[in-house]
């Protein structure tokens, strides 16, 4: 059975605006499902769809089987990390974590259990009795999560949890957020618009744009093999660029005749290939490109290029190590089974 | 701290503090003075403790000290009481709530002399309230509610003209509560009167204190609702004081009312507020 | 990927206004029908009392006034003491205002750009006017006035007013004070500019609302107040508030009680829009406690 369904969901508001569009979504018990996707995306809304705090315009939401559409934030079986972290206040960091196991009358002795558990394995029992505004950002962030933990929910949604850290926390805190998932066995629905912490920490990544699921998939699947022109540009980088096809399965392009290993299919609308994929070297083969370098910059492990092709725009390479001077002329290979075709518009 | 600084410091606190603290005080001194004999304006000074004792026993001053002191307390509560759910219905903004609001608010900018009027004007025997009355068929003929017994005309003003006072400064508190946290406490499963009383009202319990002591002391020493809408049979604190200086000109006994006025304004709405505190605070415990 | 611009765009977008559900209109329609009955029928009362003609009076069972007119306004006008009663008060509140500015600019500054052992306690202290009830301040002051041989009744009322509405003027002053930016201090100053110049170009702005508020709404107060114009002022020098009061008593002259009521609110209500036009971003009624 599914932990949370979304069947045929749409949102839209008082405005007008158009938050959500036929959103279908499966998500299996214990899975890591991290919705990913620019600002307004509809991400967010979704999130609060599945915690109750809106309700759908049409569709359906089901937890475990049972609907679950109109049942209010207070009673569902969900536990909401917000990106504020939302702490009380007023109360310490024990008695925020104990909040909703009182609120659902669990017996003291159990709730006490959950609570120094909880302590334990966020680490945070020298700060128990200490009040919300004496943390630091982290560990408020822990405290976020072992609040909602307490619940021993079945579903855990996360908003942008870690949009408020800096990024040496971030890492760190990633990886107790996942190893605490894969310890406690709950559904996760992640919310983010990074991309680096989408690869990094899902099962499965929903890439969202314009209030629509753009492709659903595996990170590397996602990654690896984008089906639409957003996906392919919002996850890592890629060029993108028109085709039109020639004889023998070949295409033509602005950098000039290419073999491919798979024809487009007929939905094609662009040709794709990620910078990682240029190879240097010999100069023989098919598919061996020359470019004057338009502007280089070194990032420590490669050097990104860019290279001047007439009737579109530059093209993005990595070169290992550092190399190349603007205005060279440079050379590169693009292997055929590294060459994709995506459909779709870019945002 | 340089002695520079704090003759600064001191030469720019004169003309404000240095004022109200010269003048407040003179006029606490003078009132305590006069109650114990001194400063009479006729007569002999001289240290007595008589006009104390002639007022503690006097049975017209109990009767004012519980009076003004039952007005208060339901003043301050009830326009706490009431302020408090419009306070959190508006909390965030929706079509219509500005000029509800405003509404709402607008008695603070009537003062309490002209209440008194609209007031009586709208119950009087030919009042408003009177002809509605008998055209339902309620009454034949018109009830005399000016002046009642039950000091109900005097609550009434209280709290109309408290309440959006009250409403005012709860509002301010209950908006700084961000969405979030009221979001969490819905996920974590509490309802409504739980939200209330384990969120909203520990977060807001300052400016609720501070309603309930300025409206506490303003409805203890109330003069003008009093005399005009008030029973007749029973005096505010502040009605004795003034009726004590104009009959017979006992001003030291006057004085021992308003010095008791004053004990009864500040720990009244003190008590009051560590009370109501207590009660709110004591919401997160159980 | 994801610009700081759409960012921006998201978080004005996250929280779309609620359009009023079932129980809020029903709420909504409640409190405007108690409303209706909570200010506009006692309004509109007066008003109709204000215009009843002399001739004719009102009485049951007319539901209006079978007649209205100004006569009751000119009649009240002439034969009554609220010509000079309005003069008085027009007189005294724009002294008070100005007077009080004066006496709580020093002291605001001082709490808005310094800081020093005991601040906190000064700030509680200057609420001590609002926290004595308005008739002892009023009785006592009188019998200390009277002993120091003072018999000038407006400068009495004047004398009182002032410290009565201090603590306004020094909690709007020290928030204007407080906003005054130094780094403008600072621009202006290594501009070279003289003092009075780095006055007005850096403090002036940010002070201009403070002032406005803090004169009207210490204006407003005086032309309300009335303990104290009631016990000092008795009998030479009255009122606004005081006249109303003579009207309210067993002498419950409707009309005249009408007339004065809307030449005491009516200015007052203009005043406070006038400001709250003024100022969109500051919120004068915080600072005041009204009645």
């Amino acid at each position: 059975m599914t932990a949370l369904r979304s069947i045929d969901v749409s949102k839209v508001f008082e405005d007008g605006f158009t938050a959500l569009a036929d959103i279908n979504l499966s998500v299996e018990p214990g899975e890591f499902v991290t919705l990913l996707g620019p600002s307004g995306c509809g991400k967010t809304t979704l999130l609060k769809i599945f915690a109750g705090f809106y309700a759908p315009t049409t569709g359906r939401i089901e937890q475990d089987g049972a609907d679950v559409t109109h049942a209010p934030p207070e009673k569902r079986d969900t536990a909401m990390c917000f990106q504020s972290y939302a702490l009380f206040p007023h109360l310490s960091v024990a008695e925020n974590i104990e909040f909703g196991p009182k609120q659902n009358r669990v017996a003291r002795d159990e709730r006490l259990t959950r609570l120094n558990e909880l302590l334990r394995q966020v680490d945070l029992e020298r700060h128990r009795d200490k009040l919300p505004n004496k943390l630091s950002g982290g560990q408020q962030q822990r405290v976020a999560l072992a609040r909602a933990l307490a619940m021993r929910p079945s579903v855990v949604l996360f908003d942008e949890p870690l949009s408020n850290l800096d990024a040496k926390l971030r890492e760190q805190v990633r990886r107790e957020i996942r190893g605490l998932q894969r310890e406690f066995g709950f559904t996760a629905i992640y919310v983010t618009h990074d991309q680096a912490e989408a690869l990094a920490m899902s099962d499965r990544v929903v890439v969202m744009s314009g209030g629509k699921v753009e492709q659903i998939g595996a990170p590397e699947e996602v990654y690896q093999r984008p089906e639409t022109a957003f996906v392919a540009d919002f996850i890592g980088s890629a060029n993108l660029l028109p085709f039109k096809s020639a004889e023998n399965g070949s295409v033509d392009t602005a950098l000039g005749r290419l073999t491919v290993a798979a024809p487009p299919g007929d939905a094609a609308r662009y040709l794709c290939w990620r910078p990682e994929d240029a190879e240097f070297g010999t100069g023989e083969g098919d598919n061996v490109i020359s470019a004057d370098i338009s502007s280089r910059a070194y990032q420590g492990s490669y050097t990104e290029l860019h290279v001047s092709v007439p009737n579109a725009p530059d093209q993005r390479l990595h070169w290992p190590g550092t190399a190349g001077s603007v205005g060279a002329r440079i050379s590169f290979r693009l292997p055929p089974e590294r060459i994709r075709f995506v459909r779709g518009e870019l945002a | 701290m340089t002695w520079r600084r704090a003759l600064l410091i001191l030469a720019l606190l004169a003309p404000g503090l240095g004022v109200i603290l010269l003048m407040i005080g003179s006029v606490f001194y003078v009132a305590v003075m006069q109650s114990f004999g001194f400063y009479n304006l006729v007569g002999e000074d001289s240290f007595s403790l008589e006009h104390w004792r002639k007022v503690l026993n006097s049975k017209q001053f109990s009767r004012a000290l519980s009076y003004s002191a039952y007005i208060a307390v339901v003043a301050a509560i009830g326009s706490v009481i009431l302020a408090y759910p419009i306070a959190i219905w508006l909390r965030r903004p929706f079509r219509g709530s500005l000029v509800i609001s405003a509404l709402l608010k607008a008695p603070l900018f009537v003062p309490g002399l002209v209440a008194s009027f609209l007031f009586l004007n709208v119950i009087a025997f030919h009042g408003i309230v009177n002809q509605f009355l008998m055209w339902v068929g309620f009454t034949d003929a018109p009830i005399r509610m000016q002046n009642d017994r039950g000091a109900w005309g005097v609550v009434f003003l209280q709290l109309w003209k408290n309440m959006p006072f009250a409403l005012l400064l709860l509002t301010g508190a209950v908006q700084s509560i961000s969405d979030e946290v009221l979001d969490a406490a819905r996920d974590l499963g509490a309802g409504s009167f739980a939200r209330f009383r384990k969120v909203i009202a520990p977060l807001t319990v300052q400016a609720m204190q501070a309603a309930l002591i300025i409206i506490f002391i303003g409805a203890a020493g109330d003069f003008a609702f009093q005399v005009t809408a008030g029973p007749t049979n029973v005096q505010s604190m502040a009605q004795y004081m003034v009726f004590l200086k104009d009959s017979f000109g006992r001003w030291n006994q006057a004085a021992v009312v308003g010095v008791s006025l004053m004990i009864l304004a500040l720990v009244g709405s003190l008590l009051l507020a560590i009370v109501a505190r207590f009660v709110l605070r004591s919401g997160n415990r159980w | 990927m994801v610009s700081v611009a759409e960012n921006v765009v998201e978080t004005t977008r996250k929280k779309p206004r609620r359009k009023a559900g079932a129980l809020n209109r029903f709420l909504m329609i409640l409190l405007l029908t108690v409303c209706f009955v909570w200010l506009f029928v006692p309004f509109t009362m007066a008003v109709l009392w204000s215009l009843v003609d002399p001739e004719t009076g009102w009485e049951h069972p007319d539901l209006l006034p079978p007649s209205l007119t100004l006569l009751r306004w000119a009649e009240v006008w002439t034969t009554t003491a609220l010509p000079q009663a309005i003069g008085n008060s027009y007189m005294l509140a724009p002294t008070v205002a100005v007077i009080t500015l004066i006496l709580a600019s020093p002291t605001a500054y001082c709490f808005a750009r310094f800081d020093f052992p005991g601040k906190g306690l000064a700030q509680v202290l200057t609420l001590l006017p609002l926290v004595v009830p308005g008739f002892v301040l009023a009785i006592f002051f009188s019998s200390l006035i009277f002993s120091l041989g003072i018999y000038s009744r407006f400068l009495s009322i004047l004398m009182a007013h002032c410290v009565l509405f201090l603590p306004y003027a020094i909690r709007i002053m020290t928030v204007s004070f407080g906003q005054v930016r130094q780094d403008l201090i600072d621009a202006a100053r290594d501009l070279g500019a003289s003092p009075i110049a780095v006055f007005r170009a850096a403090y002036m702005p940010a002070l201009m609302p403070g002032i406005l508020a803090s004169l009207i709404i210490v204006f407003i107060q005086s032309i309300e107040e009335f303990a104290i114009a009631f016990i000092v002022g008795a009998p030479n020098f009255t009122t606004i508030p005081s006249i109303l009061y003579s009207y309210l008593g067993y002498n419950f002259i409707r009309p005249n009680a009408a007339v004065v009521s809307l030449i005491l609110v009516v200015p007052n209500v203009l005043l406070m829009l006038g400001l709250e036009r003024l100022l969109k971003s500051a919120n004068p009624a915080q600072a005041g406690a009204k009645g």
